[in-house]
């Protein structure tokens, strides 16, 4: 039934063997070294420090949105951390790769990476950088706000809520292993087919790719089912669609995209596991397949799923402009319109990624035109925010900064978007660094918006400020580092250098290249500041204690709970009068978080499944990978089990007293400003502090 | 002016914190799963356009085509045991709506049982066709077909182990909140595959007699 | 809002069902019928029949969905309502978007000698057989 592959095969370790192992590549070595030096310190210090039982039972296990939320955002820390590392080897290779007569090491006739490394180095900047670090990272925003937003106590789905992150965290683990064990795929992080079929890819590099890839897809199907359904049925009383705050419309806008499209690249990628585990003929070249389905299909998802990174970065410079510039957000019912604009002209775009491959003139003309017809509703939002800052009290705080240059980067990427989006146009840019350089632009936009976020809502999640100096000296840096890298990547473009090449062959682009490098420097210097604005931020924290409202003009409703954030969020559910509730008590001297009277709540427990749900999953896709057939039977066989046995758990939730939430709501209160809330690490005890 | 609502409301005497709200587990429950089952239908969808494009005649690549592989009468004869299945279970919910447990059991079981029979019919076809040689690596065609016609059967064979655990919660937790929001979500799937076969029949199928 | 009640069998969700799981097995079956009568007979031309089967099956499908999934605008159902309505121009859009594509792609590059009914062999631009 299995299509036969030749090479050694072992019942017990599939084709996993000693000589999978990249002992003899001092790169991977290195990198191995770090890893595990970098674990038995973490290792060391949480045992040190007695925190295992507090990960396990407070974290690991949890199913509160916030902590879930904060996971999401380490998932995505990592691996952005990992992604930035593959582009500083690929601009070192390029910039070192230049001309005939340049050096060579480490086996590479030029530079220090051999081609087929040189590939897989690519292959996982972009898988990483679009499913691993982005996506974990406003996923896990949306996780912490929404239900903040609308003044709910968790998700719809708290326990469906914890299965998606740990589905996520098992992808991300999986491309890490990858690292180590085997290698990773070498077709581009769309996937080039027929190179990823068996007779051209017959390695472990595309099955890795692969699973990594569908159990993050999983997850996020599964987070975005339950971000709509959150915000359709749990929004507080009085909270109307006409008073949702515009960061939960992203939300809204963007998980209706992932909802519908996720699906597809499932599919997509299933169809590429049966070619390539079972011999059917959906990609091949020959037998009636057509290789051109994998593109159709990839792309119905790919191009929407730019917007669904893209939306909740709207969302949240709608929430920092308003509130630095001292007025409600100009054109509210405008932007909501423009964010579900965004996500239905999302379906219609996806074939402008293969516009030189041969569709008719009719069709390319109508992608043509869907793709600038994104233009209107994302020229909506830049007027609505320049409208919002119009005759405002602006304050250039952290957040504001990054806001408004992601505003900046908009432009630039937007603007060359719509360059592209001419077929004609397209012809002579396609597959040149132009390309690469405009998508980074959007995918750095993201990144601003996410900086401004993070240091937005930090005080809201953590209970105290980040540090203002070194914070703007990582934004300038991390600016200049932007121009430095990017503005030659546009020019290199034009010069018509290809996108992907290991070897540059004309040495007048090497000029170019090195000042890429020089940018790649900045930023590297960059995230210096980065770490010494969280280590001053966390050493002054209780200088820096935030109180319910960090930003003093904040409008939304997340703003009226203490900071940080119980686990159950407010003690009692508010009514909404407003669309900018905080706003509209404080306007009228009601903006007290002391109710009249106290209430049972009524929570979710926490529970491990989730997490054994995760490492299966890894099995079963590490099984896959080396068709290590016993794996995959008892992981698949112990993740049914495990979702039966979970339904007759009847008891999954507890109530909390009023009485105990009156006397939690005290020992918040009662603390003196200028001290944190306890003598906790983080900020507040009940912040992080779960019944069980 | 941010505000919705008018100047004129008093702040001072309106209510601030909501009391006694509780929110409908088994409408959120139920929201949920259709949002999932919108999702799959996606996944449904994104099968049909596969076979759309490798659905021609070179795509079998000279081996057995549409006319060989779908028997209309066979399916039509499927089509009857899915909607008598999906009747049965529409009778267990008519019993669950006046909490006769008794019933419900009843009924889940004859839609289980009736499955079995679109399953048997189902598994017949798709051996018979293995066996003459139209198997899904043979031709691009083939593979878009079996794997529509295998997706549906994995539908079918995941609502049958579905009702076998809600069988065995009936009868022992009873109609619980969380039994009958269960009940509710497998009705969704269950009814929700038979429009999906409507769609199978006709394309797949019937087309195959067509061209 | 909680339903007020203690037993959940109450919800109003479960109170939808009705005769119309019978009505829907009867008119589904019967349209299901007519299309594979219509298909046997060779009522019409290919072209006219895929139409007519086409119809058939979007009344069946819509007919089901009232009756078997109770879409409607009442308070329990009205966002699964609209939810369907969201997604039924993105399933129309792929499948239609992606068979336009195709269409001239096969027209446009492949070598399709008789095979392709649809696409005279003259038409097949590159290259002849």
């Amino acid at each position: 039934m299995f299509v036969h592959i030749d090479g050694p095969w072992s019942p017990l370790l599939g084709r996993l063997a000693l000589s999978e192992i990249p002992y003899n590549n001092p790169i991977l070595i290195g990198t191995f070294a770090f890893a595990a030096l970098l674990a038995v310190v973490l290792v060391g210090l949480v045992t040190y420090l007695g925190l295992w039982r507090t990960i396990w039972r407070d974290w690991l296990t949890s199913v509160d949105h916030k902590k879930i939320g904060i996971m999401y955002i380490l998932i995505g820390l990592v691996m952005l951390f990992r992604g930035f590392m593959d582009a500083v080897m690929m601009r070192a290779q390029q910039a070192m790769a230049v001309g005939p007569h340049s050096a060579g090491y480490l086996d590479s006739p030029h530079g220090y990476l051999t081609p087929y490394h040189f590939d897989q180095i690519y292959t996982a900047h972009g898988t990483i950088m679009i499913l691993f670090a982005a996506t974990p990272l406003l996923v896990g925003i949306m996780n912490i706000l929404v239900p903040l937003q609308i003044g709910a106590r968790d998700m719809a789905y708290p326990y469906l809520n914890a299965v998606s992150l740990w589905l996520t965290a098992a992808g991300a683990a999986l491309v890490m292993a990858s690292l180590f064990i085997g290698d990773f795929a070498h077709a581009g992080w769309f996937g080039i087919v027929p190179v990823m079929e068996l007779p051209y890819s017959p390695g472990v590099g595309v099955d890795y790719w692969m699973w990594a890839f569908q159990l993050s897809a999983v997850g996020t199907t599964l987070g975005g089912i339950n971000l709509l359904a959150t915000i359709v049925k749990m929004r507080a009383p009085g909270m109307t669609w006409g008073r949702l705050p515009i960061f939960t419309w992203a939300s809204l806008s963007a998980n209706l995209i992932s909802l519908s499209t996720f699906p597809v690249v499932t599919v997509a990628l299933a169809l590429l596991a049966l070619d390539r585990y079972f011999g059917t003929h959906f990609y091949t070249a020959g037998l009636g397949g057509n290789l051109m389905l994998y593109n159709d299909l990839f792309w119905i998802w790919g191009h929407p799923e730019v917007y669904f990174v893209i939306l909740p970065a709207f969302g949240m410079i709608s929430e920092i402009v308003p509130t630095f510039s001292e007025k409600p957000l100009f054109g509210y019912l405008g932007m909501v319109l423009a964010s579900l604009g965004i996500a239905g002209v999302s379906w219609g775009v996806w074939l402008h990624h293969f516009f030189t491959m041969a569709a008719s003139p009719a069709v390319n003309a109508f992608f043509s035109i869907t793709t600038m017809a994104v233009g209107i509703p994302t020229g909506v939002k830049v007027f609505n925010w320049a409208f919002t800052m119009f005759r405002g009290r602006l304050r250039f705080e952290l957040p504001m900064m990054w806001a408004s240059a992601a505003l900046f980067f908009l432009l630039v990427g937007g603007l060359t978007g719509m360059m592209n989006a001419f077929a004609t146009n397209d012809y002579m840019v396609h597959n040149s660094v132009f390309v690469v350089a405009h998508f980074h632009m959007m995918l750095l936009l993201i990144v601003y918006a996410i900086f401004g976020g993070v240091n937005y809502w930090f005080p809201k999640v953590f209970g105290f400020r980040l540090e203002q100096r070194f914070g703007k000296m990582f934004f300038w840096l991390f600016t200049a580092g932007t121009a430095v890298v990017f503005i030659p990547m546009f020019t290199l473009g034009f010069m018509g250098m290809t996108r992907r090449l290991a070897y540059v062959a004309f040495p007048q682009w090497g000029p170019l290249l090195d000042i890429e490098v020089v940018g790649i420097a900045i930023y590297v210097l960059s995230a210096v500041f980065l770490v010494a604005q969280l280590y001053v931020s966390f050493r002054d924290r209780a200088k820096n204690r935030a109180g319910l409202d960090a930003w003093e003009t904040s409008r939304s409703l997340e703003w009226m709970t203490h900071s940080p954030v119980p686990f159950y969020n407010f003690a009692v559910t508010p009514e909404v009068h407003a669309r900018d509730e905080r706003a509209w008590r404080v306007a009228r001297g009601v903006d007290t978080v002391r109710p009249e009277r106290y209430e049972d709540i009524h929570m979710p427990r926490n529970t491990a499944i989730p997490l054994w749900l995760g490492v299966l999953s890894f099995g079963l896709a590490f099984g896959l990978v080396w068709r290590m057939w016993w794996l995959v039977e008892v992981c698949a066989v112990a993740i049914i089990a495990l979702v039966v046995i979970r339904s007759f758990d009847h008891d999954t939730d507890y109530t909390i007293a009023a009485k105990e939430i009156e006397r939690m709501e005290r020992a918040i209160r009662d603390v003196p400003s200028g001290r944190p809330a306890a003598d906790d690490v983080i900020g507040g005890v009940p912040a992080f502090r779960q019944g069980v | 002016m941010s505000a919705t609502t008018s100047g004129t409301l008093d702040a001072k005497k309106s209510p601030m914190w909501s009391s006694g709200h509780g929110h409908d587990v088994i409408s959120t429950k139920t929201l949920g799963f259709w949002l999932y089952l919108l999702g799959d239908a996606m996944m449904f969808t994104a099968l049909f356009a596969a076979y759309a494009v490798l659905g021609h005649a070179f795509n079998a690549a000279g081996g057995p085509w549409i006319r060989t592989v779908a028997h209309a009468g066979v399916a039509f004869r499927e089509t009857a045991w899915l909607f008598a299945s999906v009747l049965a279970y529409g009778f267990a919910m008519m019993a669950l709506k006046k909490g006769n447990r008794g019933g419900v059991l009843l009924w889940i079981t004859a839609a289980l049982l009736i499955a079995l029979g679109f399953l048997a019919v189902d598994g017949h076809e798709v051996m018979a066709l293995f066996r003459m040689g139209a198997v899904p690596e043979r031709s691009g065609f083939l593979s878009a077909f079996f794997t529509l016609v295998l997706y549906h059967g994995l539908h079918v064979v995941v609502g049958i182990a579905w009702m076998l655990v809600m069988l065995v919660q009936v009868a022992s937790a009873g109609l619980t909140e969380k039994v009958v929001y269960r009940l509710l979500n497998l009705r969704l799937f269950w009814h929700f595959q038979a429009v999906m076969w409507v769609f199978m029949f006709t394309f797949l199928y019937l087309r195959g007699a067509i061209v | 809002m909680t339903h007020g009640t203690d037993n959940a069998w109450e919800h109003p969700e479960v109170q939808l069902a009705g005769g119309g799981y019978v009505a829907a097995f009867v008119v589904g079956l019967a349209l299901m019928g007519l299309s594979f009568w219509m298909v046997r007979g060779h009522m019409f031309a290919p072209a006219g029949l895929a139409i007519a089967i086409s119809a058939v099956a979007a009344v069946a499908a819509l007919v089901q969905c009232v009756l078997l999934l109770h879409m409607n605008v009442s308070r329990t159902q009205v966002w699964q309502t609209v939810a369907l309505v969201l997604f039924i121009p993105l399933f129309v859009l792929t499948i239609g978007l992606t068979s336009w594509m195709f269409h001239g792609l096969y027209r446009r590059t492949m070598m399709m000698p008789a095979a392709h009914a649809g696409a005279p062999a003259t038409q097949a631009q590159a290259g002849g057989a």
